[in-house]
């Protein structure tokens, strides 16, 4: 997902209700927690027969599942899966309603077969193996049907995206005391103030920065950069559109950071900022979101990490690249967090890998907290760039490469 | 040795593959005509070799001790090294990425992807990056070496360390670079078209993200050394780089392929040590040095590469005969006398080198040189002679070794089964 540094359609993935009447705000309910109890068992058959079910994978030119038998009695039944020769098929799941009931995951061809047993009523299951010609066997259990149905992961998920929109929405609250207080001090002349304020406001649309993006403001064409709000608020010298003029956080930093004067133009800058913001701190309550919006805008945002922050692009000036990363992998991590009760429910093998990289991910950030850098980060100079960057990029490759089956996995839900 | 030869000299025009028009053009041509005659230049010239990108090598074994390709394989025209640290300290993540990359392996070199490029779902992700798709297997071979770090303390597997895997001491002349040296696990992916080498690597190390991180890699071009049936080429120096290499049967047995690694390492029969070092050149002052000094510092001549003793090509050099003033005509110094085997025991080891650029240096030089790729049953031949060399090669103000590791390669696995799976019983 590129940066949206230039003007761009809408985004699809958002329900914009009502871009041009800015005065109307959508209010978002918050459910409470549903009762997320369930049970993958129901009631067992009283035959106490194990039913025997191989699942074979295998590679003769396109990757096959092959399920032995798609049609057994109510009572426990034990899957046997083993990867013959399938690249492609790493997992294996059975699936009721979108509900795992019971996986292998780390399948890979020499490896000894491994089982799985579930106690199954009656009911149309699926043996799910992604990344096969053909991923879902219908599997039919009959007998005694008694409803397992309890709290599905879609109903955790939806409200995991309610939970979420108010996340965004306080943050681009924040963000705009934030560039207030920067504006005042930038009018007061206090440049040291005015630096830290800078570092302070910028977590703020960091964190959010892929589910903001694609506003426009009323009256504007998507393809004019002068109404398109992240240009106008987040544009960097490397990027510019000459017809429109540089503004926002960036042209701020260069005179805070490169010139180190505050001048009438910076004033006038630190104002038009403000405006914007305000603008984006409307219109960002009119977003509802999707179980995929969260996972898509998770990885956008660690792909904002690869592409601008570990190079140093985005702060070119003020080099707190850091507190900009930083930020971006705990916008990404509460994404990931809204979506985690549903997502334990799907893939509780992925809940963990991804939730395992995340820690790792902040382990690794801890060592550059520093107190006495702007914004809590060291400084992202060329020499900590030169001895750093990889260490950093290939942590935050190895959280984003579970991450990229999320949008998936919540999507098919 | 009992991987089925592959012919590399398909017979269609040589002149096709001469022209430089690139693999790609002359596989076109080779699909398209059947060669009907011999051309003329094919008979004339030794330059003759044309590309089959259609030709695939084998992964797995069909018999016990065999090795893995890319050892024995006739040299493929490009190659990508890699190597990992295994950032996980769990044996069975090892054990998972070790079984996933030789089945990819052999779906690769068979010209096949490891997954789906385009999955049913538009939110999924592709299993294969796509990049190879229509290129053929272009001889692909991707070997796959296991690091002294492999057998430390975090996986359990220190009994079971062949017995000559250590890291390599350091050497006269050194001068390497932390960031190219060691690493846990190596991939050299060869193949006769460098999108096909580059994509294998590539999967190879999307698949291992979360388990292993890169480390270090170098992207080789012009296969700097002669399996049987190929004309020796030559190394960016100029010169032909391999004329005395391995290349029977018996001398593979005897220096390359190991028969006992000691205790613990049977599972390593069959199998050999890979030495990598990145050995940069600098060209701008070589390019500046006389012919004559040139011939002097390797003790052949530039173009037939004869020794400086007489003869052609392959006579065998006489380091002993001495020109009217008495001295040797093959300088004691020279790279081709210090290398000899007849200097050092009887020693060789099987050298599978390719050329590399990384553009220009900082200095605004052209930063080339030679990814050097051996292969022996004990990585203490390497270090006598690169002991020898780098004390006194003359060779040496040219040249500076710059990265290096060594690497355990099993044997082939059979069907069914993945490199290295002994380790884990």
């Amino acid at each position: 997902m590129p940066s949206a540094r230039t003007a761009r359609p809408h985004s699809a993935r958002h329900t914009l209700s009502a871009l041009g009447a800015l005065g109307v705000v959508t209010a978002l309910a918050l459910t409470g927690c549903a009762n997320s109890s369930t049970t993958a068992s129901g009631t067992a058959s009283s035959s106490g027969k194990v039913s025997r079910v191989s699942v074979t994978l295998t590679n003769d030119g396109s990757d096959k599942c092959a399920v032995s038998e798609t049609k057994v009695p109510a009572g426990p039944v034990t899957f046997t899966v083993k990867n013959e020769s399938s690249t492609a098929i790493t997992e294996v799941e059975l699936l009721q309603d979108q509900r795992i009931l019971g996986e292998k995951e780390n399948l890979a061809p020499g490896l000894d077969a491994v089982r799985f047993t579930a106690t199954l009523t009656g009911g149309n299951y699926q043996v799910y193996c992604p990344g096969a010609e053909q991923e879902l066997t219908d599997f039919t259990v009959t007998g005694k049907v008694t409803s397992t149905a309890n709290s599905s992961a879609a109903t955790l998920l939806d409200e995991g995206t309610k939970g979420y929109a108010e996340y965004v929405d306080g943050q681009v609250t924040d963000m705009v005391t934030a560039v207030k207080q920067l504006q005042a001090d930038v009018d007061k002349g206090d440049l040291a103030a005015a630096k830290t304020d800078y570092a302070n406001a910028r977590p703020f649309y960091e964190h959010v920065e892929s589910d903001v993006d694609g506003f426009v403001k009323k009256g504007y064409k998507a393809t004019d950069n002068a109404g398109n709000l992240d240009y106008l608020i987040d544009m960097r010298a490397s990027n510019l559109d000459d017809a429109v003029g540089w503004s926002g956080f960036h042209a701020v930093e260069r005179d805070l950071f490169e010139a180190g004067a505050i001048t009438d133009t910076t004033k006038q800058t630190a104002a038009a900022l403000t405006e914007n913001v305000e603008l984006l701190a409307k219109l960002v309550p009119t977003l509802d979101y999707k179980p995929e919006d969260l996972a898509n805008g998770a990885a956008g945002l660690l792909e904002e990490v690869q592409s601008n922050k570990v190079t140093g692009e985005e702060e070119a000036y003020s080099h707190i690249d850091l507190v900009d990363l930083a930020a971006n992998v705990e916008g990404a991590r509460q994404a990931f967090a809204y979506l985690k009760p549903g997502l334990t429910k799907l893939d509780p093998t992925l809940t963990k890998q991804i939730a395992k990289q995340f820690d790792a991910t902040n382990t690794l950030m801890d060592d550059y907290r520093n107190a006495d850098d702007l914004g809590g980060f060291d400084t992202w100079d060329a020499a900590t760039k030169a001895s750093d960057a990889n260490k950093i990029s290939q942590q935050v490759q190895a959280l984003q490469d579970p991450l990229s089956r999320l949008a998936e996995k919540v999507a098919t839900a | 040795m009992t991987t089925p030869p592959v012919s590399r000299r398909a017979l269609f025009g040589a002149g096709v593959a001469a022209a430089g028009a690139g693999v790609g053009a002359a596989a076109g041509i080779a699909g398209a005509t059947a060669a009907t005659g011999v051309n003329p230049f094919t008979a004339a010239t030794n330059g003759d070799e044309s590309i089959d990108l259609s030709q695939s090598h084998p992964f797995y074994a069909t018999a016990a001790r065999q090795p893995q390709g890319g050892v024995q394989t006739a040299p493929q025209r490009y190659c990508v090294f890699m190597t990992f640290d295994v950032s996980s300290s769990v044996a069975t993540d090892l054990q998972v990425l070790l079984a996933r990359w030789s089945a990819s392996i052999a779906q690769l070199q068979a010209g096949k992807t490891v997954g789906s490029v385009e999955p049913a779902h538009g939110d999924g992700v592709g299993a294969d990056t796509g990049e190879a798709l229509d290129l053929g297997p272009a001889s692909l071979t991707v070997t796959v070496g296991l690091g002294p770090g492999i057998f430390d303390e975090r996986f359990g597997l220190a009994s079971k360390k062949p017995s000559h895997l250590a890291a390599i001491p350091t050497l006269p002349s050194d001068n390497l670079d932390e960031g190219l040296t060691g690493g846990d696990l190596s991939l050299q992916a060869c193949a006769d078209d460098p999108q096909v080498a580059y994509h294998a690597v590539r999967d190879l190390a999307r698949m291992a993200r979360g388990t292993a991180t890169v480390r270090w890699t170098v992207l080789g071009f012009g296969r700097a050394s002669a399996g049987p049936n190929q004309s020796t080429p030559r190394n960016l120096m100029g010169f032909k780089d391999g004329t005395r290499n391995i290349t029977t049967d018996e001398d593979y047995d005897r220096f390359v392929w190991i028969d006992d690694a000691g205790d613990g390492a049977d599972w390593m029969r069959g199998g050999t040590y890979q030495v990598a070092r990145k050995i940069r050149m600098n060209i701008e002052i070589w390019d500046a040095d006389v012919v004559s000094d040139q011939q002097r510092v390797f003790g052949r001549t530039k173009i037939e590469g004869a020794p400086l003793s007489g003869g052609s090509e392959h006579t065998t050099p006489d380091f002993a005969a001495a020109d009217k003033s008495g001295a040797t005509k093959i300088d004691p110094t020279s790279h081709i006398a210090l290398a000899a085997h007849e200097a050092n025991d009887g020693v060789k080891i099987l050298r599978r080198p390719y050329n590399y650029t990384d553009g220009l240096n900082q200095y605004g030089q052209l930063d080339a040189g030679l990814l050097f790729t051996a292969y022996m049953n004990d990585p203490e031949h390497f270090t006598r002679l690169q002991r020898k060399l780098g004390a006194s090669d003359r060779l040496n103000e040219y040249i500076s070794h710059i990265g290096s590791a060594v690497f355990a390669v099993p044997p082939a696995p059979r069907k069914g089964s993945y490199i290295g799976e002994q380790l884990f019983r």
